[in-house]
């Protein structure tokens, strides 16, 4: 049904709709900053879950915000904003990291990459084009959303690398050696033309993979290149539950669900740190000023108070708890969003030391996982703690352990 | 039958009506209510339900005051003066059972306001939509906009610690007053620093200042910053408008979500639901009951009222719902109060701004820029496409003229509620503002502009409906004038009292009597002439009759 | 100075100078560095054409500190303080004789009664409520400022004294200032007084330094800040102030260079000031550096990028400093003559404005970025208490313009200040005898020309407008009390507490944070 045009339609549709619309059996959809995005094809994610860890999974990622970074000071603005030095960053590197307010509070993840001298390109979450522009001030620098004009697909997967050496021809050497986390250039073909289109060797999965860009009026060209060329690999498409299960799997925390923009949160007590969602790795503190860097230099003086860490059920306590109401052991189908409360011991007492952010069962582990984020003192990994089961409405505990993120990390992922 | 049911609420002859003329029951009662807005009867209400026999006297014959609905041409019904609910306290509605006794609110989805350029900026209840919408003005107020409306709620925690309590007095030292400054203070120290600097902006600011250090595009900050001026004598440049900005995002905080909104068989309804929770709880409600004169004996103390017709009726208290100008020197007389006083009551500015234009259309009038009936044009429509328009239009209200081409609020009840007019046509209300009082040629001269005013506004609105002229079928023109002479609002203004800042709290409706007592003993206020003030909140009445009980007035 | 000195300080008006000599007097070595090639800033005289001197632009000396003069000596060092409250004509509209606000309210009480009684009594009442209000209002300029943002135990106590000083003035006249405080001053005004050109002439003050006209809510505030605190004033004004700041700062040992711009602040790699770099010139060491420039020259342009709290460059950013005022300087043939008040010749005040309608319309211009037709005009004689500043027998006419837009629309090309100069000379022709035959000549300066003259953002000749948020918190948070927080970095302009004109006190108080932080 096309809308009336006082009413354009929200959310609103992706470049690969027609395709992806096709696809989707179950008519599983929700919205993704303004799109529609599929669920899952399937009325069951499992197929497209497998599809990532065994052969490859395409996924739509045009809603991911995407911002041009250009102009003799785009190193420095972005060196600024961001907590990593982009300047040390090389041409055709890409860069995971968050970017932070003046109290080191995350706003937002990310990557940037180095598209050439002075052009670097910025993907987020979030709205940050006001974040960015205002940074900006006293900088020769432009700043461009382009958003609404790049359509992205994420090819995942163990396989993903034959079919993007198949489907894309690459501008230099060939894809097979793109390096994770590095960027080419290349060409698609497709029944209405050759198009420029960039690959980066990156991922939402924890797994080999790779993102492809190209302008919007290409994106069916590159959809059905790629699918061509996976379809002797088991290219499937794959919804966003099938992305939620791999990205923790994978140990990647998201914006709006293990953590909460600096910018929305009505409680002080809901902002987190860099340090606190273990993102430490990604800050360059030592360097010349950039925003938060007070702050951030404080907590690390001081030592944080919150840590984010993994969990793993112990799966004899869940199975034997169901037991005892005479159930086989349940779990929901994809990750759960809703928090569950962990506790530990004090002294004598049994107290709550934090909460897991997001549950998952994972097929490949045989594990139920929780990203959690707890009080930095009992984030020792290792440790024993418990967590909260409902079964039969009535909530119980049960033990766990605290594990070192990533869960799942093949080998392939960087390899 | 739609019809019988729109007679219910216009029509004081149905016998559903829940007000009757005719000689009140008695002649004793613990209170009698003088004025049957929505106050008046709110006020009532709760006192009945703590035990007292209450009266309410309107001098109208249908109640509502200024939240009526009345079939003024035939088969349409107008929200003659007060149009959406804004700020209807949750509370209240829990209280007195509103929703049984017929309050229906449907909610507002969308502000529109169209350009002269043949654009239009639409925002909705949902984000992204907005954000879509104000993006094709300006990307970076698109990205700014979710940040600013989690700044308002944070803002509004402080500003409901006002508009639920009583004003605190700053220059007592009793437990009580230093309390409530307490609480003011206490949750100003308990917001972080950057929510403490927004609020001292926030209640010193102009709207269009504050908005500026948020937002570039004129076309966002215009039809955002109206609601600073709505009711008030002051443009989106004064200084203090910024803070009812607030008021948009005070559903969010207290549990009554989308509160904005049309109520079911326009605002009467309101007046109604609440007549009929008073009626419910034992309260006595009579129409055409005029008020002569405030009785007093020897001492100077209130014993009761002189009805229009010569008939006394006493009561224990006198409860005015009517405004501070009207009650003390129309109904209780200047002989009787303290020249101190007096001086404060005439310094208290009422000064009516705005005036109202309520069309019945033969049919739909296509918006240029969006043509249909969309769901842009079933909420809320502000004529106000840029700040320079607003303070233009302010500007030739100071000196004395109506606004040429003036800030309207369109809204037509008839889109979301169809009992309001026949099949097919259509109710369009136009809450308008400039409309001073006080015109050059005197106030009692408006009569001669009126038709003139509605013209400016119809010209004005036809810039954006073309087909507008063609479709009217009768249009009601209100000034300040007539809403003074017909509704009893003293120089028009629809909240008893400009809301400036120096008429506000403590000092609302004169220093030291803004607890809803007065100098004359037993006689008390309860209408928008009180802390915390007008627009349909009913907090002054819930509030007044907390305080009397309380006070064991009564 | 061969050593490094303990404090630079940037800019060399009065609160550069009163805050070098305060820091001075303390036994600090202080070089002050000037930008142009006098000192003075805005209280600076200077020749604007041959034998013909400016008093400065900004006229009314009547509010200058008294502690700062009493701790810097400064009648030791040659000021003098006028006998009484200048006297002020309200010229009105030009039609019939003026109005002679004499300093004493008995003697303008006098005058107003030939206009009416009542206004007479409501003067000297209006009179005695300022001298009641008066040192409340005066605790408020003399004492550091309270940060109502980030209070401490130290600023409860001192809120606590402050609400024991309202209270102290009685339930009533607190009541009275809590109430007129937030009101416009048209309003306040208008309660008071029925003769028009009397109320236009009073409220003035309540929107000379803010964007705003009479009919703006919180001008009262400004009203009552200005009048409630002012005194006798300096004899010969703002350069009479500068000479004695700047006699005093030698005396005490402070170095003061002019022709030194100083272009970024210099930060060592913690972040902390470590001196300034100068325009053409060398790099100066200091620990601290004190900018009494406005602060969002400070801030924004002289701190390094990047430097700044991106919360506080947000701020700085919605600082608001519109200019609103042109200045116009007349350099008469012969002494200038008030057309309603020819016997006056030793008033050196005046001021246009029949209606206070006539001072909102001329406001309205400047919200749409417009000069105003018909400009209320405030206007010192200089030549009346320093004749010297012209040849024998001639006079100087110093005329603040209201109003006229810092962003005019199409811009200030050099028509448009001949059009403001234009404008003023029709307000003020009906106002003084045989003006435009007399003009010798004339330099008209729109806001724009005076933000590069004297290097204030926006032109704003107060730093920043006095609107209620920006005179409690000022001029953001994390620096109302003159640090910032860039370690070293220290405000001392107008644009902190209390707020901008000739009082120094921003520079005395700076001076006074830098010396109990030491």
């Amino acid at each position: 049904m096309v809308a009336p045009p006082h009413r354009p339609a929200m959310p609103v549709q992706t470049p690969f709709h027609p395709r992806t619309s096709a696809l989707c059996s179950s008519l599983f959809w929700k919205e993704w900053a303004g799109y529609h995005a599929v669920r899952s094809y399937d009325t069951c994610h499992e197929r497209e879950y497998h599809a990532i860890r065994h052969a490859a999974g395409l996924i739509d990622v045009t809603p991911l915000y995407k911002y041009d970074v250009t102009g003799p000071d785009a190193a420095a603005l972005l060196s600024r904003v961001m907590v990593r030095n982009i300047a040390r960053l090389k041409t055709r590197q890409v860069t995971y990291c968050c970017w932070c307010d003046d109290a080191g509070k995350v706003m937002d993840d990310g990557t940037v990459w180095k598209l050439g001298k002075h052009r670097y390109r910025v993907t987020a979450a979030e709205p940050t084009y006001s974040w960015l522009l205002e940074s900006a001030r006293g900088l020769d620098v432009r700043v461009e959303d382009i958003t609404d004009r790049l359509a992205a697909l994420a090819l995942q997967g163990p396989r993903a690398r034959d079919i993007v050496v198949a489907a894309i021809e690459p501008e230099g050497r060939s894809l097979a050696e793109l390096k994770f986390f590095r960027l080419a250039r290349g060409t698609v073909r497709g029944p209405r033309g050759a198009h420029p289109v960039i690959v980066t060797r990156t991922g939402y999965t924890g797994d080999l993979g790779y993102e492809l860009w190209v302008d919007r009026e290409h994106a069916l060209d590159l959809w059905d290149a790629v699918f061509e060329a996976g379809r002797p690999h088991g290219i499937w498409p794959a919804g966003i539950d099938a992305l939620d299960v791999t990205r923790v799997e994978a140990g990647f925390i998201m914006n709006g669900v293990d953590y909460f923009s600096a910018h929305h949160c009505l409680l002080e007590t809901r902002k987190s740190t860099p340090y606190e969602l273990g993102l430490g790795w990604t800050v360059d503190l030592e360097r010349a000023p950039f925003i938060g860097q007070a702050a951030l230099k404080r907590e690390r003086a001081r030592g944080s108070s919150w840590a984010l860490a993994g969990v793993v059920y112990d799966w004899d306590a869940y199975e034997e708890l169901h037991a005892r109401f005479g159930l086989p052991p349940q779990v929901p189908s994809g990750a759960c969003r809703t928090g569950v409360p962990i506790y530990g011991t004090l002294g004598a007492a049994r107290r709550q030391i934090g909460y897991a952010t997001t549950t998952a069962w994972s097929p490949l582990l045989k594990q139920y996982l929780g990203l959690a984020t707890l009080e930095a003192r009992h984030a020792s990994v290792g440790a024993r703690v418990d967590v909260e089961v409902t079964v039969e409405y009535r909530r119980h505990r049960i033990p766990a352990t605290i594990v070192e993120t990533p869960f799942y990390n093949p080998a392939r992922k960087r390899a | 039958m739609g019809q019988s049911t729109t007679l219910s609420f216009a029509n004081p002859a149905h016998p559903d009506y829940p007000a009757e003329s005719g000689r009140p029951a008695q002649s004793r009662y613990d209170a009698i209510i003088v004025g049957g807005g929505h106050n008046g009867l709110i006020c009532a209400a709760y006192l009945a339900r703590a035990g007292r026999r209450v009266l309410v006297l309107e001098k109208r014959p249908v109640l509502g005051g200024a939240a009526v609905s009345e079939e003024v041409y035939p088969g349409f019904v107008y929200s003659v003066c007060s149009y959406v609910v804004s700020l209807l306290r949750p509370h209240i509605i829990r209280d007195l059972e509103l929703p049984k006794h017929g309050l229906e609110i449907i909610p507002l989805d969308c502000a529109f306001s169209p350009l002269p350029n043949g654009d239009s900026l639409a925002r909705w209840a949902d984000g992204q939509r907005t954000y879509r919408e104000v993006a094709r003005f300006s990307r970076k107020d698109a990205d700014r906009l979710r940040e600013f409306s989690l700044e308002m709620t944070r803002l509004c925690r402080f500003a409901k610690g006002i508009i639920d309590h009583p004003a605190p007095d700053p220059t007592s030292m009793r437990p009580r007053e230093l309390a409530g400054l307490l609480r003011m203070g206490a949750a100003m120290r308990d917001a972080d620093r950057a929510t403490r600097y927004q609020n001292l902006k926030l209640l010193t600011m102009s709207a269009a200042d504050f908005l500026d250090q948020w937002f570039e595009s004129d076309v966002l900050k215009a039809p955002m910053s109206v609601s600073g001026i709505i009711g008030t004598f002051l443009g989106v440049r004064s200084p203090g408008t910024a803070y009812v900005l607030l008021h948009h995002y005070f559903g969010e905080i207290d549990g009554a979500f989308r509160a904005w909104g049309f109520a079911k068989g326009g605002t009467g309804m309101i007046s109604m639901a609440c007549a009929r929770a008073a009626r419910a709880r034992g309260v006595e409600i009579r129409v055409n009951a005029g008020v002569e004169q405030i009785e007093l004996d020897a001492d100077g103390t209130a014993t009761g009222v002189v009805l229009q017709n010569g008939d006394v009726i006493k009561a224990k208290v006198v409860v005015s719902a009517v405004d501070p100008r009207r009650t003390f020197f129309g109904l209780v007389g200047e002989q009787h109060l303290d020249s101190e006083f007096v001086a404060q009551i005439r310094r208290y500015k009422l000064r009516g701004s705005s005036g109202k234009v309520n069309l019945a259309l033969d049919r739909f009038p296509d918006f240029a820029c969006r043509p249909g009936q969309g769901p842009h044009v079933q909420g809320d429509i502000a004529i106000a496409p840029s700040v320079a328009y607003l303070e233009r239009a302010y500007d030739q209200a100071k000196y004395g003229d109506f606004s040429e081409r003036p800030f309207i609020n369109v809204v037509f009840p008839s889109l979301v509620d169809p009992s309001v007019a026949p099949p097919g046509k259509h109710v369009m209300s136009c809450f308008v503002q400039y409309a001073p009082y006080d015109i050059k040629e005197g106030p009692e001269r408006w009569p001669e502009r009126r038709e003139a005013f509605g013209d400016a506004v119809i010209d004005t609105l036809a810039e954006y409906c073309p087909t507008l002229k063609d479709s009217i079928l009768h249009r009601q023109v209100l000034t300040p004038w007539d809403l003074e002479q017909e509704f009893g609002l003293t120089e028009g203004n629809i909240f008893h009292g400009e809301l400036s800042v120096e008429q506000l709290l403590f000092l609302r409706p004169a220093a030291g009597w803004s607890r809803y007592q007065t100098p004359i003993a037993n006689l008390w206020m309860c209408a928008s002439g009180t802390h915390p003030g007008g627009g349909i909140m009913g907090s002054p009445g819930e509030l007044a009759a907390k305080t009397m009980l309380r006070a064991g007035a009564l | 100075m061969t050593t490094t000195p303990d404090i630079i300080v940037i800019g060399a008006g009065h609160n550069g100078l009163a805050c070098a000599a305060t820091l001075a007097r303390a036994g600090l070595s202080v070089l002050v560095l000037e930008a142009r090639a006098q000192i003075g800033g805005l209280a600076g005289a200077f020749e604007f054409h041959p034998g013909y001197r400016a008093a400065g632009v900004l006229h009314d000396t009547t509010r200058v500190r008294p502690g700062l003069i009493d701790s810097l000596a400064l009648e030791h060092h040659g000021l003098r303080l006028r006998a009484g409250r200048p006297d002020l004509l309200a010229l009105g509209d030009g039609e019939g004789p003026a109005l002679r606000l004499a300093g004493d309210p008995a003697a303008a009480a006098a005058a107003i009664a030939t206009r009416s009684d009542r206004d007479a009594r409501a003067y000297l009442e209006y009179r005695a409520l300022l001298r009641r209000v008066g040192p409340a209002l005066t605790s408020f300029f003399d004492q550091p400022p309270i940060d109502l943002i980030d209070a401490g135990g130290g600023d409860l106590v001192a809120l606590a004294r402050l609400a024991v000083k309202l209270r102290g003035l009685g339930a009533h006249d607190m009541m009275e200032l809590l109430r007129v405080a937030p009101m416009c001053v048209g309003d306040f005004l208008d309660e008071h007084f029925e003769t028009d050109a009397l109320k236009a002439a009073l409220a003035l003050p309540a929107v000379s330094s803010t964007f705003a006209g009479p009919r703006s809510p919180g001008t009262s505030a400004n009203l009552l800040l200005w009048e409630a605190v002012a005194e006798r004033g300096v004899e010969g004004g703002g350069p009479a102030l500068i000479l004695a700041l700047e006699k005093a700062a030698r005396a005490y040992g402070a170095q003061i260079r002019t022709g030194q711009r100083v272009s970024k602040l210099l930060l060592d790699d913690a972040g902390r000031v470590e001196g300034v770099a100068v325009e053409g010139g060398e790099d100066l060491r200091a620990p601290i550096v004190a900018s009494s420039l406005d602060p969002k020259t400070s801030l924004l342009e002289l701190v390094p990028l990047g430097a700044l709290p991106r919360e506080l460059e947000r701020a700085a950013l919605n600082y608001r400093a519109r200019g609103t005022v042109g200045h116009v300087l007349l350099a008469l043939d012969r002494p200038v003559r008030f057309t309603g008040a020819r016997e006056a010749q030793d008033v050196a005040f005046a001021r246009t404005g029949g209606h206070l309608l006539e001072l909102e319309r001329a406001f309205d211009a400047v919200k749409y970025g417009r000069i105003s037709e018909t400009p209320i005009l405030d206007i010192h004689v200089p030549t009346v208490e320093r004749p010297n500043l012209a040849p024998r027998g001639r006079s100087v006419l110093s005329i603040l313009v209201y109003h006229a837009p810092g962003e005019l629309s199409g811009g200030w090309t050099a028509d448009a200040e001949q059009t403001l100069g234009e404008r003023v000379l029709g307000v003020l022709e009906p106002h003084v005898d045989d003006l435009r035959a007399s003009i010798v000549a004339q330099l008209v300066r729109s806001p724009d020309a005076l933000a590069r003259e004297y290097g204030i953002a926006g032109g704003h000749l107060h730093h920043g407008e006095h609107a209620l948020d920006q005179l409690l918190v000022r001029p953001a948070p994390g620096c109302t009390r003159y640090r910032t927080p860039i370690p070293g970095l220290v405000l001392c302009g107008g644009g902190t507490h209390p707020g901008g004109g000739l009082t120094c006190a921003p520079g005395y108080q700076a001076a006074g944070a830098i010396t109990r932080g030491r």
